[in-house]
């Protein structure tokens, strides 16, 4: 019975979907979508396609002052010395792997919060708990990461506690261990941005027809029940579509954090490709933008064939995706 | 169709927005010229109606807006500056200089030299042509550490091991000059006195060892083995000054002798456990507290942050209040050597020339002359007053003998943020001067009047420096009395500093700092010192830092010859 | 015999109702303490004097009372011009860009439109190319963009971000009611203005939100762009001026000459500036809110 009721309403199947064929007719019908369309496209292209020409700098020696006209070409050079430097490899090892955590955690904890916010009846606790989820948000990642620095030192709350409850008899140096360094990242995030993670979420419960829940119950349909069938199928194209553009933003798992969370016992794990450019790629003397620009191509490479790949996935399973 | 309207709307109120700017940009009414100046460095912002700055307008005809970095380092800041197109008449481009100058931004200063005088006296011809670009030309000047007729020094604003005065006090001022005397008497004077007054215990030796601050704890084996801050290796002139020979520091036996008793220090629980892993925020809290009795750095980098904290009364444990000042906590420079007796040079006297940037006028000020002048009349006495010392009455008194000083209001005005923001207009990244006044008996800045740096001394620190019979840091530092402007390659740090990663040695030395962040922490928490500095000494080599040694002996040579080829002799 | 088995049955869910609202209750309460903590932290620096807070140790109290952190923020000249433009900024880019992304995203989300899949595609690809800094500034300033105030409007007006999340919003809503709309003989237009629009209130006041509180918190494109004109300064770069300048006296070679003593330090000063531009958002909060939380517990509360 639950199972009908989620597949009726939720599952809009791609079959659904008919192709529409480009013929005179059917642009005159749409008219006026097409011009507007033309509009942002036009827009599209100056603001983001046209900056783009900047990416000859990746194959020049960029100087200002002879433009990018002007500079001489280097091939693949700029290329070459990042893939032939063990250090960017390990570079990119650290950024995928903290922006795959922080994803998968990030998701899965902002969901779980919204699905449990959902269940609260008092209204005013509901929009209470909500407001303060959200707040650190605003907070830097100075000060978030003192906060962090802070509790993890050897007189720190963690080792104090720790100590306490004779887990351990001398500090632990949280902050000295490589190992420990993704970990500190992810929760950190988690910290941070959870409340506010739950906010497209929460907007997308709201557009659920209350109605499906009543049925749902009179049919008997238990709490999980209802949270199973009705409101995570709901959420479903949300989660879909935020996961697959997020896909393509693990190589841009961060810069702020990491940063001021280093030291050097843990550079090896903790520096990204976005840190690994501003210490190679803007030395003093002279700010190496090809080099920079190099890295900002791999990054959207691989960022839009991960796209593509998840979404002709998600196309091949009947699911929601971008395109 | 209401899209297009929004649109040309949009597009007819973006052509009447750039057209009103262009016509603000137009004329300035009055007879001051208003130029704007970029500095990547951190600095603060002086408020627009500013006394002292509309007092040197009136004077000059002109007045500076001064900008500051922020958020960005420097390189990128000039980076971004030269890309919008938008520069200012005058900039400091700190590290991003020669970025500037490769873009053909600045005016050359050549032909101005000649003209103000002033310009000219800052330095000597052959210290002028120190800062010649490849093309021949001046375009910039650095304007600090440059004394008018004599070295009037009374700070160690460099590099030192530091100690508590009342360290010091309760072993009634003992001499220490080696590394091993310091820290017996650090863990001597921490295991009879563990805590403060407040209850606070005692951490006898912490090191800052964040980014490129990480000095603190890398560069001692420089000093400890005799020389002077070259910044990226020790220049031996054994052979004499013609024949000088470029030595690593990392790999002395002085090296890791230091390293070795910096690990049994913290295997014994000297040193702080979290020196490692401290940013530089969470070092200025430890040092605030009172608790650190001793460190090794630079004074400017921790000094001025916690004269604050050391000044605020504290409560102690039994009730009573206390002052960290009035306790002794404040921090006294040692000279220290690997062994005793040796002679050092943590002080070097004389003026160090950082030719790799300073204050130029770039291509986009309109009127570079007006712009030279202006700062030729800042190095005119009665505006050099006034940017440092300020308005007489005000600001500062002047006695019978012709002498200026400050009462103890005044003194408190000129370290409040406010009263600067709102009054007082030194110009900092504009030339200067220290030393002797133009009037032959006053001072240029007031910190290096004897007197003014007396009255802002606390009792334990000026008894200590009177038990040592020292009148000021300098003394206390106690270096051989060598003037570095005799060695025509120092600072070789104005060029390592500078290094781009485009050369072999470039990369070696950016390597190099790399294994080193990761190692020297680690050697030090090791528990088993010969196999970590043994792993430690074969990551270091494995990054060429002969590469490195090379280009730096080159550029040693190359200092060397310009100076020979202007009549430099030993 | 039915009726008692739904009676008991009844019973039974109260039962499990009860623990199950105080579990909940329970973990979002831990959540809430958790996250607050970091913002109550915040709070008490900002209220603590400055050469105090150096040593640390501070929770959730401040230990030595001042108000100057607060001073200090307000009394920085350019900060008030600062705050008009941010004001002016928020709202109409805010505006701007929800209406730009709400009718992409309306084109987008029609199932039989030509050219969805390409356009789509178009507008994702903007979200990975990331061209840098450089070649945007010399685009902006080909534009004339720079030093005016529509570089902090125009460039970033349409998010492919927002109009991903409004467009799957979008295709969520039956078609039956367009369907519906366009029997009756209403255009496209029309349909997005008077069917669409008003059933996407939650997730326009999601992206409102998301568009103000970035719009309120930049300062970087004001320091590219308008470095050199001050009449075209945010809020948040005044405050990251004052930040990153607090307390810096004296590190330059005016060494001893320089001994300020602050009363105010980076680290009070940074906690002052983050309450304070967090107030307004906060205050914005509620409106915004009750579009997004309320809706189900309209319905959700009859059981």
């Amino acid at each position: 019975m639950e199972n009908s009721v989620s597949k009726s309403n939720f599952r809009k199947m791609d079959s659904e979907e008919k192709k529409p064929r480009l013929s005179a007719k059917e642009f005159g019908r749409q008219k006026v979508l097409v011009i507007i369309s033309a509009i942002y496209v036009v827009y599209g292209l100056i603001f983001y396609y046209l900056p783009l020409v900047g990416w000859i700098m990746a194959f020049q020696n960029f100087i200002y002052a002879d433009g990018i006209t002007g500079s001489k070409f280097v091939g693949l050079d700029k290329f070459i010395f990042l893939f032939s430097d063990v250090k960017f490899l390990r570079v990119i090892r650290n950024t995928f792997c903290m922006g795959l955590l922080n994803l998968v955690f990030s998701t899965i904890f902002a969901i779980i919060f919204a699905l449990l916010l959902n269940e609260v009846r008092n209204k005013w606790f509901k929009k209470s708990i909500q407001t303060i989820s959200y707040l650190p948000h605003f907070l830097s990642w100075i000060i978030v990461v003192s906060i962090v620095h802070d509790a993890l030192t050897s007189t720190g709350i963690i080792n104090d506690l720790l100590m306490r409850f004779h887990i351990i008899s001398e500090p632990y140096p949280f902050m000295a261990k490589p190992a420990w360094f993704w970990p500190i990242v992810t929760l950190s995030n988690l910290w941070k941005e959870t409340g506010w993670n739950a906010i497209i979420y929460l907007a997308a419960i709201t557009s659920i027809d209350p109605a499906l829940y009543e049925s749902a119950s009179i049919d008997g349909a238990g709490r999980f029940q209802r949270i199973a069938y009705i409101t995570l199928p709901s959420l479903r194209p949300t989660i879909l579509i935020l996961l697959l553009m997020n896909v393509g933003n693990v190589l841009n798992a961060g810069f702020e954090l990491q940063y001021l969370l280093t030291n050097g016992l843990v550079q090896d794990w903790s520096r990204t490709i976005d840190i690994y450019i501003l210490e190679w790629a803007m030395d003093a003397r002279n700010m190496d933008y090809s080099l920079g620009t190099a890295a900002g191509i791999f990054k959207t490479v691989v960022s839009i064939s991960l796209i593509l790949i998840f979404n002709s996935i998600a196309k091949r399973k009947g699911e929601e995706r971008l395109f | 169709m209401k899209t297009k309207k929004i649109l040309s709307l949009a597009l007819a109120s973006l052509l009447v927005a750039s057209s009103v700017a262009a016509c603000n940009k137009g004329g300035n009414g009055g007879k001051v010229t208003e130029f704007t100046m970029f500095a990547a460095m951190a600095g603060k912002e002086k408020e627009s109606d500013n006394e002292i700055m509309n007092l040197i307008a009136e004077k000059t005809g002109v007045k500076v807006k001064e900008s500051w970095l922020t958020g960005q380092e420097a390189g990128e800041a000039i980076g971004s500056i030269i890309a919008s197109g938008k520069l200012p008449d005058f900039i400091d481009g700190g590290d991003g200089s020669v970025t500037l100058y490769e873009n053909h931004l600045l005016v050359a200063w050549d032909p101005y030299l000649e003209k103000y005088p002033n310009l000219k006296e800052m330095y000597t011809d052959e210290e002028w042509d120190k800062f010649r670009m490849d093309d021949g030309k001046i375009y910039w000047a650095n304007v600090f550490g440059n004394h008018y007729k004599q070295d009037t020094t009374t700070g160690q604003n460099g590099e030192a091991f530091w100690i508590q005065a009342r360290v010091l006090e309760a072993y009634g001022y003992p001499t220490i000059t080696s590394l091993d005397e310091y820290f017996d008497l650090l863990e001597k004077y921490a295991k009879e006195n563990p805590t403060l007054p407040n209850g606070t215990p005692v951490i006898p030796y912490t090191c800052l060892c964040e980014d490129w601050k990480y000095y603190c704890i890398e560069n001692a084996p420089m000093f400890l083995d005799g020389y002077p801050n070259d910044g990226c290796c020790i220049v031996n002139i054994d052979e004499g000054k013609t024949n000088p020979k470029v030595v690593d520091y990392n790999t002395t036996p002085t090296a890791e002798k230091y390293f070795r008793k910096l690990n049994e220090e913290y295997n014994k629980g000297a040193i702080d456990p979290d020196f490692a892993i401290q940013t530089y925020d969470e070092y200025i809290a430890k040092l605030s507290t009172g608790a650190v009795l001793g460190l090794c750095d630079q004074y400017w980098d921790f000094a001025y942050n916690i004269m604050g904290p050391f000044a605020s009364e504290l409560d102690a444990s039994d009730g009573s209040k206390f002052r960290l000042d009035q306790l002794g906590c404040d921090y006294v420079p040692l000279g220290l050597t690997i062994e005793a007796g040796m002679e050092q040079q943590w002080h070097t006297y004389g003026d160090e020339l950082n030719q790799s940037s300073g204050v130029a006028v770039t291509t986009s000020c309109k009127n570079p002359d007006l712009a030279f002048e202006f700062l030729s009349r800042l190095l005119d006495q009665d505006i050099h007053d006034l940017r440092f010392w300020g308005i007489e009455g005000q600001d500062y008194l002047v006695d019978e003998n012709g002498m200026y000083y400050r009462d103890e209001t005044m003194r408190e005005n000129w370290k409040s943020d406010s009263y600067k923001a709102k009054h007082t207009c030194e110009y900092s990244y504009m030339p200067q001067w220290s030393g002797i006044s133009k009037d032959g008996k006053n001072y240029m800045q007031p910190g290096e009047s004897p007197s003014e740096f007396l009255a802002t001394l606390s009792k334990p620190l000026s008894d200590c420096f009177t038990a040592y019979g020292c009148g000021n840091y300098v003394d206390m530092v106690g270096s051989a009395n060598v003037y570095t402007t005799d060695l025509p390659w120092y600072p070789l740090w104005s060029w390592s500093n500078n290094l781009s990663t485009d050369t072999e040695g470039g990369v070696a030395w950016k390597n190099m700092g790399e294994v080193k962040h990761k190692w020297l922490p680690a050697v030090v928490m090791s528990k088993d010192f010969d196999t970590d500095w043994k792993a430690y000494m074969e990551a270091y080599n494995a990054v060429n830092p002969q590469a490195f040694l090379a280009e730096a002996q080159a550029e040693v040579d190359a200092r060397l010859a310009t100076a020979q080829a202007n009549g430099w002799t030993e | 015999m039915a009726e008692m088995d739904l009676h008991v049955r009844k019973k039974k869910m109260a039962t499990e109702d009860k623990i199950f609202y105080t579990i909940n209750a329970i973990i979002l309460i831990i959540f809430a303490v958790v996250t607050l903590y970091p913002v109550l932290n915040t709070l008490a620096y900002s209220f603590n004097e400055g050469n105090d807070a150096v040593r640390g140790g501070i929770y959730l109290w401040p230990r030595k009372w001042s108000l100057s952190n607060y001073a200090e923020i307000f009394k920085k000249q350019g900060m008030w011009q600062g705050l008009k433009v941010t004001f002016a900024r928020t709202l109409l880019a805010t505006t701007l860009s929800l209406f730009a992304n709400a009718l992409l995203s309306y084109i987008l989300s029609r199932k039989n439109f030509l050219f969805k899949k390409s356009l789509s595609l178009f507008w994702l690809i903007t979200m990975y190319a990331q061209a840098g800094l450089i070649p945007s500034l010399i685009l902006y300033r080909y534009l004339h963009l720079t030093g005016t105030f529509w570089v902090y409007i125009i460039p970033g007006m349409v998010s492919a971000f927002n109009v991903m999340v409004m467009r799957t919003y979008m295709e969520g809503i039956p078609d039956s009611l367009e369907e519906a709309a366009q029997l009756e003989g209403a255009g496209y237009l029309k349909v997005f203005w008077s069917i669409i629009t008003p059933l996407c209130k939650p997730v326009y006041a999601t992206i409102f939100l998301f568009g103000a509180v970035w719009n309120w918190n930049s300062w970087f494109d004001a320091m590219l762009y308008n470095r050199f004109e001050p009449k075209y300064t945010t809020l948040q770069y005044e405050l990251m001026k004052l930040l990153d300048n607090v307390g810096t006296d004296g590190n330059n070679g005016t060494a001893a000459n320089g001994q300020a003593i602050n009363k105010v330090t980076p680290t009070t000063v940074r906690a002052a500036a983050t309450i304070a531009t967090m107030a307004p958002i906060i205050a914005i909060y509620p409106f915004l809110q009750r579009y997004f939380v309320t809706g189900l517990t309209i319905g959700g509360v009859k059981e």
